[in-house]
């Protein structure tokens, strides 16, 4: 997610090609109940990359199938979100954040999370020229403008430090121009495009969330629990192969990077094979418990306490969303 | 097997042929290394020169058309804060601008959220040209909040104008084309200074491409552009244009020349760098598009450059090499042709140094150094041949005199008591004596003996040296024995024997002499001293009134006596001037201070061991040197009962 050089950058999309893609979405949306038990369209919540690695290894190598399901991996456009096709049952899983997910339960739309892909937090606050975040009280701090970051407007106000937070549409280049005194970013993506803009960075000028007391959880697998409940098995199958999928990513990185660049290179998306097998690294790494230092797949209830505190306190939930009500039982 | 070094050494042609080769080496490579680096870095010179005036040439163009943009959007911002009032006419400016200035794609006038009441969240008047037409919209909506662009808000943080970096546009596709777009904003603000919005002006940068890909000084080299982010937005590999940045091959592999040189360009710096790029060696001109934050730069290939630069300096290098080892073997031919007869002449002295003086030497007409040698050579090997001829009788005569004086020195030496100790049957006289003559016989002599309880003895040195002085000694050691036999005081004995020996003396040679007499129960001593050096009494030169002079001189006139009461148990030392004036090889002498330091410290030794006492003090004294006078010494000490 969250990539800040590819189709979400700069452009400007005309009129009639938005009006197109909505006659062809709507169009799916009217063939999609005819093979409804079999197929299933997934939507990661951004465009092709190393970040869905696990994915694209599970239909490339079959474990959908094998799993009896008919999977199709549909990414959302700018102006088409992952949770719009949720919502219109285009598609029947997406990916997200926990903090995402918990945001969105408590705004009304229950949701499952069938597979739980990440066991760390890897947002980080870069600022520029070597300055410690800690000690920028009211700065500049660019945040995507698509509601990421939850966690770093929690620690903005727990810790007092006033942020003053610049929405971005999904790039870096109000940092690099020097707009912004600090912006988020992610340890899988946004870090390394830092990097590949020729930013020096040290511990000095990132701030590691997962250090500070704010390690919860990010990517799962979810569904809607209207679809979960009438698709029990489907889904449990999904997670399965999805999880093998991974476990396949993890033991065949170099095969795996092949798979995710034939994407990216399908969907144009601006990015580099040396970038995406920093992410990948970086994802298969985040998905160890610090723990156990093992792959778990699983939500952990006190991240899910620790993530629903932090946000009723900063008043970004209405309610306590409990590890229960995101979970199958 | 020799070894080349010693080829090398044997060798005189080889030899000089090297020094030779090795000298003009050092000549040509100093003054080629210089001409190479002088031409080297005026070939740079020349290329730093080429691009830098293509750079400039190039940016020149590039800015005209930005300032062009940055000019029309000037002109149309101050009507838009005149007329806030109107939010429509926002699009009659949007599509004025394009009209304006046919260079122009597209321009957005870009306001706040919620800025007009009436036009609700969005309001952004946007104009594009599009086949020949243009379209005036309104842009925003919920699913493209204008607002969180950048080319919205970079000039809004930044609070100045402001050009975005490239972007690619979409085509109606969806599927983006080729090309390049990038925003000049600036912000919009009202009467109060207040920034209420942003005015973009895209500039399609196809034609900034091409120029800038056209650039091309070098067969090999090209040219790229970045952006303030490093991305690069020319580059002659499409692949890497917006998905690589300057800095991307830096993570996967460190590279710290190529990230100096992409800081230097983000920073906007002008230069030249050297650095490898995709594994070859590389110059790199860069320079910095106006105040886009965007650095253009000409790579060119180090082979380009300095190619035919190399191609020369390896012709050139080939060729000296060649040249010199074409010089060393010429160099070789040359002298070993002219040594020639020196090696003959070697050869032939080989022989002759082997003793075959008769063999011929080859016959030579050169007149040079050679044929001089060859001249001289032949003239030593004669006047050799009768040298040798001559020593060898030479050698003979030698051999037969020295045979004789063989038989001379001992004759000598029989003449002289030489049996110690001299009278085993008194123990109250412990006398002991020597004579070391410098060459194989001598002028020293002594003598001793004992009658009618008197003991007789003399030491003396004739003048001179071998076998004249040595005659003459055996002559006065004889008349000695027979004049004190007679029972004659020293005196006597003296004037008697210069009677003799002065009578027909036509060598006038002569011999110092004393002469003593002991009465051996009484321990009286008679003595006279003829010229002599003056013996030492338990270790002090003795009272001598009467010196006298030598025997021999003259025939005139008596010689005097003195006497000592007793000598018992008192060390006599009686020397010759051997011991005395014996040098060491720093021509030295002994002294006659050392010598009686040396007898007073030795009181208590016999007579015997006095004498060895002595000759070891002379012989370490002189120190190798060869003796260069006869030494005779004479040590008594009479023993009381």
């Amino acid at each position: 997610m969250h990539s800040s050089t590819n189709a979400f950058t700069h452009c400007r999309p005309g009129r009639r090609q938005a009006t197109r893609l909505c006659a062809l979405l709507l169009l799916f949306a009217a063939i999609l109940p005819l093979r409804a038990q079999e197929r299933m369209v997934f939507t990661p919540q951004w465009t092709p990359q190393a970040q869905f690695a696990g994915y694209y290894v599970a239909l490339e190598k079959g474990f959908y199938k094998e799993a009896g399901i008919d999977v199709e991996i549909v990414h959302p456009t700018s102006t088409y979100s992952a949770m719009t096709r949720i919502r219109k049952g285009e598609s029947q899983a997406t990916t997200l954040q926990l903090c995402q997910a918990m945001e969105i339960v408590s705004e009304g739309i229950p949701l499952v999370n069938i597979l739980q892909t990440s066991m760390n937090n890897a947002m980080v606050i870069v600022s520029r020229r070597g300055k410690n975040p800690l000690e920028q009280k009211g700065a500049r701090v660019g945040i995507w403008s698509v509601g990421f970051g939850q966690l770093a407007i929690c620690m903005s106000m727990k810790d007092h430090l006033d942020y003053e937070w610049i929405r971005f549409a999904s790039n870096l280049n109000l940092f690099v121009a020097g707009a912004i005194d600090a912006t988020l970013a992610m340890s899988y993506n946004e870090y390394y495009q830092l990097l590949q803009t020729g930013l020096p960075l040290s511990e000095e000028n990132v701030y590691r969330f997962c250090d500070h007391g704010y390690n919860v959880q990010e990517d799962g697998v979810y569904m809607t629990r209207e679809y979960y409940e009438k698709h029990r098995d489907q889904a449990r199958r999904f997670a399965e192969a999805s999880r093998r999928g991974w476990e396949w990513a993890a033991e065949h990185p170099e095969e795996t990077l092949e798979m995710v660049m034939g994407y990216v290179k399908k969907h144009h998306v601006a990015t580099n094979r040396v970038l995406q097998k920093l992410m990948l690294d970086e994802v298969l790494r985040l998905q160890l418990d610090r723990e156990s230092g093992k792959r778990e797949f699983r939500l952990r209830p006190d991240m899910v306490k620790l993530a629903s505190d932090l946000m009723v306190g900063s008043k970004m939930l209405r309610r306590q969303i409990t590890y229960e009500e995101l979970t199958e039982e | 097997m020799k070894s080349p070094l010693h080829y090398f050494k044997k060798s005189l042609s080889t030899k000089l042929s090297l020094w030779i080769v090795i000298f003009t080496a050092v000549v040509l490579v100093t003054a080629l290394g210089y001409m190479f680096n002088v031409s080297r870095h005026a070939i740079r010179q020349e290329a730093e020169n080429h691009a830098t005036e293509i750079l400039e040439n190039t940016t020149l163009r590039v800015n005209a058309i930005l300032e062009r943009v940055e000019v029309a959007t000037n002109n149309t911002d101050w009507l838009i804060s005149r007329h806030l009032e109107g939010p429509d006419s926002m699009f009659v400016y949007s599509r004025r601008i394009l009209e304006n200035n046919p260079d122009l794609n597209g321009c957005s006038i870009a306001f706040e959220p919620d800025y007009f009441k009436q036009k609700g969240r969005y309001f952004s008047a946007f104009s594009l040209r599009s086949n020949g037409e243009i379209h005036t919209t309104q842009e925003g909506n919920e699913h493209y909040e204008y607002f969180y662009m950048d080319w919205y808000q970079l000039c809004k943080l930044l609070d100045r104008p402001v050009w975005t970096e490239p972007f690619l546009d979409y085509n109606p596709e969806g599927i983006y084309s080729k090309d390049m777009i990038a925003s000049y904003c600036k912000p919009i603000k009202d009467s109060d200074g207040k920034y209420i919005g942003t005015i973009s002006v895209d500039l399609s940068l196809a034609w900034l491409s091409n120029t800038i890909s056209a650039v091309k000084p070098y067969p090999n080299s090209y040219s790229i552009m970045i952006g303030q982010g490093g991305t690069f937005f020319v580059h002659p590999d499409s692949t890497k244009l917006f998905y690589h940045t300057i800095f991307t091959e830096t993570l996967d592999h460190e590279d710290t020349a190529l990230a100096a040189l992409g800081h230097a360009m983000q920073r906007g710096e002008e230069g030249t760098r050297q650095l490898v790029i995709d594994g070859q060696e590389s110059y790199v001109f860069y320079k910095p598009l106006g105040n886009t934050g965007w650095s253009v730069a000409i790579v060119c290939p180090e082979s380009d450059i300095f190619g035919a630069f190399n191609r020369l300096s390896r012709a050139v290098t080939i060729s000296v090499f060649a040249g010199l080892l074409l010089l060393l073997l010429i160099c070789i031919q040359i002298i070993t042709r002219e040594l020639k007869p020196l090696r003959r002449l070697a050869d032939q002295a080989g022989v002759i140094a082997k003793g075959n003086f008769d063999e011929a030497l080859p016959e030579s007409k050169r007149v040079d150094e050679i044929g001089q040698l060859s001249q001289s050579f032949s003239d030593m090997q004669r006047s050799l041949a009768g040298y040798i001829e001559e020593l060898k009788q030479t050698t003979a005569q030698k051999a037969s005199i020295e045979n004789e004086l063989k038989v001379a020195s001992d004759i000598q030496m029989s003449m002289v008591p030489r049996i110690f100790p001299a009278f085993p049957n008194r123990p109250d006289i412990d006398l002991y004596a020597s004579m070391t003559p410098a060459k194989e016989v001598g002028g020293d002599l002594y003598d001793f003996f004992v009658q009618d309880e008197h003991l007789y003895f003399c030491v003396g040195d004739v003048s001179g040296k071998g076998i004249p002085a040595s005659l003459f000694m055996a002559v006065t050691r004889n008349l000695f024995r027979i004049v004190a036999q007679q029972g004659h005081t020293p005196e006597e004995i003296a004037t008697q024997i210069n009677l003799i020996l002065s009578h027909d003396n036509e060598q006038n040679m002569f011999v110092t002499m004393f002469i003593g007499c002991v009465d051996l129960k009484t321990g009286h001593l008679d003595y006279c001293n003829c010229g002599h050096n003056v013996p030492l009494i338990d270790g002090q030169f003795m009272q001598i009134k009467y010196t006298n002079r030598p025997i021999g001189v003259w025939e005139e006139g008596e010689f005097c006596g003195e006497s000592i009461d007793d000598i018992r148990e008192r060390q006599l030392l009686i020397y010759t001037d051997g011991l005395s004036e014996a040098e060491n090889p720093q021509k030295q002498l002994f002294g006659e201070q050392r010598l009686q330091e040396l007898v007073a410290g030795a009181l208590a030794l016999n007579s015997e061991q006095v004498i060895k006492m002595l000759q070891d003090a002379v012989e370490h004294h002189r120190d190798g040197a060869a003796p260069n006078d006869d030494l005779t010494l004479l040590c008594l000490k009479l023993i009381k009962d």
